[in-house]
């Protein structure tokens, strides 16, 4: 169970991201965060990794204070949660098997790090890691010389070092083709599925939501402006959420 | 004249234009004038001709040179003969011979000498040998000129002047003619062998000194690089025991570790092949305790794993010195001859640095470790302290660490007399928080200060720093020295065993205990402090300071440090490169995709890691590209560190110049420019393939 209390991040330059947000949101759900750019989503996502700090409120998973945690007890909370990013965030010039590993940094000795050594161990369960999602074959290939499309399946594959319960998806699909971005939903749904891990994901399509997603959250101006179920949002509840002007765009 | 608003604001902006333009112009008339320019020099004939002879000999570089064998031939001459002797014509041969005509005259008179089968273009010269043997160059009246240069066809015919040498009358002269004649083959001056020779020397000083750079300069790239400082703060009780246990650390680790790895030293330096054993036995077992701890690291708290991992570290780290230095010692004296000399003795040399340093890389490394294991063990008992503990024990621990730091600072500053700024400097900004806590804790305000209380807190912190400033610079009388060039006095307040503290530095340790006790109390120990930004600024700071001084001044400093000498040169350029591939560096890292860095502190690596497989594989390529472009810029510099005795080509060249032999300074020029467009062209071709 992930607790959100009154969560507010006004950045250095007087930007206020998020607005006295609270949520719960139980373990295994599939939520899709929705909204306008600017909106908070990605704020949101990065203040539960606290990879930005929140200003005000707290962050509580599973009983553990996210947001009064020391770095040591950071790393540790931050191994169980696999994030993946829009621009993937792979080390290009690296391999795809190095990348992978990288996910499994906060469990191994750091003094292994000093000699860029992993335990066999740990590269069996990158090599499976790989196959899980498909791209085995490329795992001596540089991270750079892979499609869009693999490159985040690379990044799926890395989260899935770290055996996440929860994981935060910003934008996975922002950068990919249609028929792309439903194969990488593909795979966080399965994830959500066979392993119960808790996705928070956020999109900008609401047909992916619908198809994917147990629940959505719409942000505006980082305050909550809708959440339920994504059948619910009619059209009236699509203008609130992208302004009066907005059109609904299809991704299938 | 338009006279709207905007006319007249357009015309006022015209009005600047035409200011800025006369003020430039004013300017660098100014500068015309400071720089001595005057065109009348030029042109005047004694320094063209200078000019002309200098550069003529330049561009005519001794390089190749030919070994000549003198021949002579003689003929005879009669002074006033009273008959005119018949004119003996040498039986044709391939002999050089001369013929003089007329073979009879008096002095000043002038005669014609044809020389045949001399060698052709080559030089040749006649000389007057009367009764008494004395050998006189005849000057030619052609030319004024001792030598001329014979036909292409081996013969010459010149007209010299028949020499006045009193009483001479009647006597029988003999002219005799010297003509060069090739020996062997065209070969390279020794001029040449010399400048190549000292140009070897300069490529591999440029080299040593560019690859002794780059360690140091890669380590404190990080430390200058603002994208992964920034972000760096630990709380401030954690930093106030780390700096409070640094001397402790220093001492015990100088003591303990220091003596392990001399222990090592010793037993692998060959004075003990079975200590040797008892190294790997060392070894092995760390390694060891290494892989047992990972196995274990879900049952034992991760605190525990980070001690015993530090001091392992620590303790691997005076051992491997050691262990290395005295392999490099035993294979010195064990291999002499050939390249593995050469090799061997390198680490030797490598050996004897470790031996050296060993006391202090293990009081350095013991600081840090004991630093970091006290500011780990604490971290618990500082979270969990009262609001009023923590600024209680911020106090203490504020002016115990305010001691320490003033108190290094002072004793740097005791070395010369503008160095003594260094104290007020630190004091200045560690005071520069002060006043705005103050006001923060009486007005309250919001986390996210407005503009207005911005600037007032900016204002304030001016204000502390500058009167902190004052009050240390005038205890200290820091003025005196400035003006005076005197250090302070030695007189000592207080001594405990060897350690002597003298008053200067009592009174800087006991300001900065009331300035760190008071920032301590207002901040307690559990307020964040930007330890990033301090390490930034302080990196950059001495990066930049390092290199606004020219490579040549260090040369002069380390001239009279090591002696003249490619030694001297190594330093200076070595430690100008570490500040400028330092900043080129850092840059680098600034520039880089932040995307795999995020991702990698997503998945719970620490900061260490983060760098190894986020930052350091972005930067790999830049390095090179970088440290090529430098080592390119280095073979420059050292062309010219010779000038102030940093050995290389330079010093050579400057001998020459000092000489005035041009042509042998020509070979050294020309020397440099292949040697530099070489250089030029292979580090640009290396430094396009990556990037």
């Amino acid at each position: 169970m992930l607790v959100i209390e009154n969560l507010t991040k006004i950045y250095d330059n007087g930007f206020k991201a998020l607005d006295n947000l609270s949520l719960e949101i139980p373990d295994g759900q599939f939520v899709a965060i929705i909204g306008l750019s600017g909106s908070g989503k990605s704020t949101l996502l990065r203040c539960i990794n606290r990879l930005v700090d929140p200003t005000e409120g707290r962050i509580i998973w599973n009983g553990i204070d996210i947001t009064a945690a020391s770095d040591d007890e950071l790393r540790q909370i931050r191994r169980r949660i696999g994030m993946i990013f829009q621009q993937f965030n792979l080390v290009k010039r690296a391999s795809v098997m190095t990348n992978v590993l990288a996910g499994r940094l906060g469990y191994i000795n750091p003094l292994y790090s000093f000699v860029n050594y992993f335990p066999r161990s740990e590269r069996e369960r990158a090599i499976a890691a790989l196959q899980r999602v498909g791209i085995e074959d490329k795992a001596f290939n540089r991270a750079s010389a892979l499609s869009g499309g693999q490159q985040q399946r690379v990044g799926i594959a890395r989260m899935l070092m770290q055996e996440p319960e929860m994981m935060l998806a910003d934008e996975p699909v922002a950068s990919l083709d249609p028929a792309t971005s439903h194969s990488v939903m593909k795979y966080l749904q399965l994830l959500n599925d066979e392993d119960g891990i808790t996705i928070l994901c956020s999109l900008h399509f609401l047909s992916l939501a619908r198809a994917y997603s147990d629940r959505v959250i719409a942000l505006k101006d980082g305050k909550l402006e809708f959440d339920g179920l994504p059948q619910d949002i009619d059209d009236d509840r699509f203008r609130q959420i992208y302004g009066e002007d907005a059109v609904q765009v299809e991704i299938n | 004249m338009n006279k709207t608003p905007s006319g007249s604001q357009a015309a006022l902006r015209r009005l600047i234009i035409v200011i800025g333009a006369v003020a430039a112009l004013v300017i660098f008339s100014y500068g015309w004038t400071v720089t001595d320019i005057d065109l009348a020099v030029p042109q005047q004939p004694v320094r063209q001709q200078n000019v002309g002879n200098a550069l003529r000999e330049l561009l005519s570089p001794n390089v190749f040179t030919q070994d000549y064998d003198i021949q002579t031939t003689t003929t005879q001459f009669a002074i006033d003969c009273v008959e005119d002797p018949a004119a003996a014509e040498p039986a044709a041969s391939d002999q050089p011979y001369i013929v003089v005509t007329p073979a009879c005259g008096s002095s000043g008179e002038i005669v014609t000498v044809e020389g045949y089968n001399f060698y052709p273009d080559s030089l040749a010269r006649i000389n007057w040998i009367a009764t008494d043997g004395d050998r006189r160059i005849r000057q030619t009246r052609e030319t004024n000129a001792d030598n001329f240069v014979t036909h292409d066809n081996g013969t010459f015919s010149v007209q010299i002047e028949v020499p006045r040498i009193r009483g001479s009358a009647g006597e029988i002269h003999t002219v005799e003619a010297q003509g060069a004649f090739p020996q062997g083959s065209p070969h390279i001056s020794n001029t040449t062998t010399t400048v190549l020779e000292k140009m070897v020397e300069t490529i591999f000083l440029a080299l040593i000194a560019t690859v002794i750079s780059i360690p140091p300069a890669a380590a404190l790239s990080f430390f200058a690089a603002r994208n992964l400082m920034r972000p760096v703060r630990i709380p401030l009780g954690n930093l106030l025991i780390s700096i409070v246990l640094l001397p402790i650390g220093w001492l015990v680790g100088s003591a303990l570790l220091g003596q392990l790895g001399l222990l090592a030293l010793r037993l692998t330096n060959g004075e003990g092949f079975a200590g040797t054993a008892v190294i790997f036995v060392f070894g092995f077992a760390s390694v060891a305790s290494a892989r047992r701890l990972r196995s274990s690291d879900e049952a034992s708290s991760g605190r525990l794993r980070g001690i015993v991992n530090s001091v392992i570290v620590a303790v691997a780290i005076v051992l491997i010195t050691g262990v290395l230095g005295g392999l490099g010692q035993l294979l010195d004296r064990t291999i002499n001859d050939g390249i593995l000399g050469y090799v061997a003795t390198f680490f030797g040399a490598l050996g004897d640095l470790a031996e050296l340093m060993l006391v202090a890389v293990g009081g350095l490394v013991g600081a840090f470790t004991l630093s970091s294991i006290g500011g780990t063990l604490t971290r618990d008992a500082l979270k969990h302290i009262s609001v009023a503990f923590s600024h209680i024990s911020g106090a203490v621990l504020g002016a115990l660490a305010g001691a320490i730091v003033l108190g290094v600072t002072a004793v740097v500053g005791g070395v010369a007399a503008w160095l003594g700024l260094l104290t007020p400097v630190i004091a200045a900004s560690l005071a520069a928080p002060i006043l705005p806590m103050i006001y923060r804790r009486l007005a309250g305000g919001s986390p996210i200060p407005g503009r207005s209380e911005r600037s007032v807190v900016a204002a304030l912190s001016l204000a502390g720093s500058i009167i902190v400033f004052a009050l240390t610079f005038s205890v200290l009388s820091v003025g005196r020295a400035l003006i005076e060039g005197t250090l302070p006095s030695q007189a000592a307040a207080l001594s405990i065993g060897d350690v002597i503290i003298t008053q200067y530095v009592g009174r800087a340790m006991l300001i900065g205990a009331a300035i760190g006790g008071i920032a301590g109390a207002l901040a307690g120990t559990k307020s964040n402090f930007p330890i990033g930004d301090a390490l930034y600024t302080a990196t950059r700071t001495i990066l930049n300071a390092l290199r606004s001084i020219e490579p040549l001044i260090m040369g002069i400093v380390f001239v009279i440090w090591v002696g003249i000498g490619p030694f001297a040169g190594v330093l200076a350029l070595a430690l100008h490169s570490i500040a400028s591939l330092g900043k080129l560096y850092s840059e680098q890292i600034e520039s880089i995709d932040s995307g795999p860095i995020e991702a990698l502190q997503s998945t719970g690596a620490n900061r260490l890691q983060t760098i190894v497989y986020a930052v350091v594989p972005q930067i790999i390529p830049p390095y090179i590209s970088f440290t090529m472009y430098r080592w390119d810029i280095n073979v420059r510099m050292s062309t010219i560190i010779g000038f102030v005795g940093g050995g290389g080509i330079g010093f050579l060249l400057q001998q020459q110049i000092n000489l005035l032999r041009y042509r042998d300074a020509g070979v050294a020029v020309l020397a440099i420019a292949i040697v530099v467009s070489v250089l030029d062209y292979a580090s640009a071709a290396i430094r396009e393939r990556y990037t």
